[in-house]
């Protein structure tokens, strides 16, 4: 208190807290890092893990990659816009968001629309703390606009000249997961991941108690035949189905190779942001 | 003579017609002789009863307000004219807003503000026939004293504001008399566009209700929209001043223009020549200087810029902001979009009937905004227009259809009236403005937007005497003209930014008027001085 003087502050105090600053968060990347990669030793299911990280490909991508999959732009920020009502937070959205953080420079801002007040501060803080360097917009390939609004139902807004808005959790999700990974080329497989999808969004977390029941017990006959819920990768089938069963509140009444892929998909670090939500 | 007349006419028709109809007529002309004898036994009763009206003392025009007693009267507000002082007996005073005489009883509508409430005179043991007429007669817009008791009604008086009592008025004295023949009715000044049309009814032209400024202020809409408008003001200094802010005065009358020589007035001064201030951008700068930290000021500001849109004054009251940083002209963005998302909290939670009163006149779409305020850059800006078809040079200025545009684009995508677009190019903003450390094209520079058009233009300054010196010069400022103002960043000055606000601009806006001279009480513009 010494040094704040007229409100102003010694700058080499300043200075000194901005170093200590860097070096705590250092710390803390190294640290999840660390957790990281003693959860894939310690997972039950070491292998599928492994084969996760080579199929979402996580080494940051250049921005051609985002050219060829979204159409060139003239240099300046592609920004994603996600209307979500705060009565109903969409988990899959959040989860992927925190996949493309992994994947590209994204810029996450979350905003309160005036249709709604008293929104809870675990929804403003949903997408992490704001990026370092958030306040040049242009340094980032991607934006990703979250707003919290009075809408029935989530909803996507990107490019408006070329794009109607895409309304449902279930096709924003699509579209984010395409920025990953692609879609498996068969179309069978293609089907199978779209179909899970919409059991998730329209069976597991809109369904009756009896629906409910009725998916879990698909769900877990699925997963004794394969390791993911579409085969042999984890798919957006995956991010779906997990977020509903989270959702739902049926994660713990579920049968046993449901529990066992619950674990490894949370040992995949992924889904933190829909866990803190649900807690 | 009336009697005459009709036997007379009666005489003529009865030999047109059949034996009949004869006797008919001459029942007809019975009843017509009787009532005519009632008539006169009536006009008779009222000639005796005017010689002596028993409610006298009941009405009248009073004697002009000159202070010359203090009555120990208490005077109620219409708007607490509520259920809960029913069958109580109250004074009120207020306008004749209308009145409509039927038989033995009139009906007033009593106005104070933008409330109105019916009132009823009847004849009875408390009023007399006279008193009746008397009412009836009172002009509209005239001011009286009323004494009534409050009634419940049975069915909702949709009408009036105070729906669900009306006044039995017992006592009603003129205490100030209007002319009969108003230059305006209320009633037209207040019907929306269009609606007149339809009925074919009348509707004023913003030009005779400029020219009535008096009367047409007194109708809802005006009295909605100035109230708010005080509520602007009011947001705005309350979260200043709770951010740390003091509030400045700065003069008017200045020796050099603050925003190029083009659009300022010229006023004699003495033996030499002196400006009307442009903004008080000079003054709010040398406070900072002079370790005010954070400064705002409401004022007058003048512009001499010959256009006549529907959104320029030639004076008007501007709200201007200046803040030191610490390091990154952001800090001052989002002290200003804060106080802007604040008064639109604030307008948006505890003005809702000022809201709706207006758009009764006015409709429009309910202002959104974001919290935090967006923020777009320059170039994003650029290829969003791009994308829509609009080919424009990397450091041209935004045309005003395109500012437009670029609203609606912004709607569309983000669904907020209220961004900010940072990053202009240096080129098209003034001397002052800090360029942009990374892109000397680019500036620190920032435009805020309400429903597609400019509120607010601001930036980091050039708080260097060196640089700022350089930057006059490339723009060929008479640096003898601002020798006091770049003296006052050679003895230390910190990195400071700002931004001003026009309030009628941002009332417009915000209530999605057309016209700035609607929220402006008493508007200048280059052809008119009065009222």
């Amino acid at each position: 208190t010494l040094s704040l003087q007229n409100g102003k502050v010694d700058p080499a105090v300043k200075a000194l807290q901005a170093r200590q600053d860097v070096i705590i968060r250092k710390l803390y990347e190294l640290k999840a890092a660390a957790e990281g990669l003693a959860k894939i030793v310690t997972t039950p299911d070491a292998d599928l893990d492994l084969t996760v990280g080579s199929s979402l490909a996580l080494q940051s991508s250049s921005s051609t990659d985002l050219d060829t999959l979204l159409g060139k732009n003239h240099g300046a920020l592609r920004d994603i816009v996600i209307n979500a009502n705060p009565s109903q937070p969409p988990l899959s959205l959040l989860v992927l968001h925190s996949l493309l953080c992994q994947r590209y420079r994204v810029l996450s801002t979350v905003h309160v629309h005036s249709s709604v007040s008293n929104v809870p501060p675990q929804l403003l803080s949903c997408l992490g703390a704001p990026h370092a360097d958030s306040y040049a917009r242009h340094l980032f390939q991607l934006g990703f606009t979250l707003i919290w609004k009075d809408v029935p139902k989530p909803q996507m807004k990107f490019s408006i000249q070329n794009m109607c808005p895409i309304e449902g959790e279930a096709n924003v999700a699509r579209f984010l997961y395409k920025l990953l990974a692609p879609y498996p080329s068969d179309p069978g497989a293609a089907t199978l991941v779209d179909s899970w999808v919409d059991t998730a969004f329209f069976q597991l977390a809109k369904g009756s108690a009896k629906k409910r029941t009725a998916v879990l017990r698909a769900l877990n006959s699925a997963l004794g035949r394969n390791p993911w819920m579409a085969g042999p990768e984890f798919s957006l089938a995956d991010v779906a189905c997990y977020c509903c069963v989270l959702q739902s509140g049926s994660a713990s009444a579920a049968a046993a190779n449901v529990q066992r892929w619950i674990k490894s998909c949370e040992n995949l670090g992924h889904f933190s942001p829909a866990k803190i939500l649900t807690q | 003579m009336m009697k005459d007349g009709v036997q007379g006419a009666t005489e003529e028709e009865q030999q047109a017609q059949s034996k009949k109809g004869l006797k008919k007529q001459q029942k007809e002309a019975e009843k017509a002789a009787k009532k005519a004898e009632k008539q006169a036994k009536q006009a008779a009763d009222q000639q005796s009863s005017e010689e002596d009206d028993f409610a006298k003392h009941r009405y009248g025009v009073s004697a002009m307000v000159q202070s010359q007693e203090k009555l120990d009267r208490t005077l109620v507000q219409i708007q607490d004219l509520t259920p809960a002082k029913a069958d109580q007996l109250v004074w009120l005073r207020a306008r004749v807003h209308t009145s409509r005489a039927k038989g033995k009883q009139c009906f007033l509508v009593l106005r104070q503000q933008q409330f109105n409430v019916q009132a009823l005179v009847a004849v009875g043991d408390r009023a007399s026939k006279q008193m009746v007429k008397f009412a009836a007669n009172i002009t509209k817009e005239s001011i009286v004293d009323v004494e009534a008791s409050v009634r419940k009604v049975e069915l909702k008086i949709e009408s009036c504001s105070q729906q669900d009592v009306e006044l039995h008025i017992e006592r009603i004295f003129v205490i100030s008399q209007a002319e009969p023949r108003l230059p305006l009715q209320l009633e037209d000044a207040v019907r929306p566009d269009g609606e007149g049309e339809e009925e074919g009814r009348a509707t004023v032209n913003q030009d005779t209700k400029l020219d009535n400024r008096v009367i047409d202020l007194r109708t809802t809409t005006s009295q909605a929209i100035f109230r708010l408008q005080s509520g602007v003001c009011q947001l705005f200094r309350d979260t200043l001043t709770n951010k740390g802010f003091v509030e400045i005065q700065t003069p008017k009358i200045i020796s050099a223009a603050s925003e190029g020589g083009a659009n300022v007035f010229t006023v004699s001064y003495f033996k030499t020549s002196a400006y009307l201030a442009q903004s008080p951008q000079l003054y709010k700068q040398m406070c900072i200087c002079a370790d005010f930290d954070k400064v705002f000021c409401v004022g007058p500001v003048f512009r001499a810029e010959d256009s006549n849109t529907h959104r320029h004054l030639t004076e008007f009251v501007g709200l201007d902001i200046e803040m030191a940083f610490n390091y990154h002209y952001h800090e001052v963005i989002e002290s200003i979009t804060d106080t802007m998302v604040q008064i639109f909290k604030g307008l948006r939670d505890n003005f809702q009937t000022e809201i709706q009163m207006v758009n009764k006149q006015y409709p429009s779409e309910p202002f959104k905004f974001l919290e935090p305020t967006l923020r777009l850059e320059y170039t994003e800006a650029l290829a969003m227009l791009h994308e829509a078809g609009v080919e424009m040079g990397d450091e041209e200025d935004l045309s005003t259809p395109n500012e437009k545009l670029l609203g609606r684009l912004v709607k569309e995508k983000y669904d907020t009236d209220f961004y900010v677009l940072d990053k202009y190019p240096l080129a098209v903003r003034p001397f002052y403005t800090m360029p942009d450390p990374n892109n000397p094209k680019y500036s620190n520079s920032y435009d805020m937007f309400m429903r597609g058009e400019e509120i607010l233009s601001g930036a980091q300054r050039v708080h260097d005497a060196q640089l700022l010196t350089e930057r006059a010069t490339h723009h060929q400022i008479d640096l003898e003209k601002i020798k006091a103002y770049i003296d006052s960043f050679r003895y230390g000055a910190p990195p400071h930014g700002g931004g001003g606000i026009g309030l009628e601009r941002v009332c417009m806006l915000y209530l999605g008027l057309h016209n700035v001279r609607q929220t402006s009480m008493f508007p200048r513009d280059p052809k008119r001085l009065t009222p």
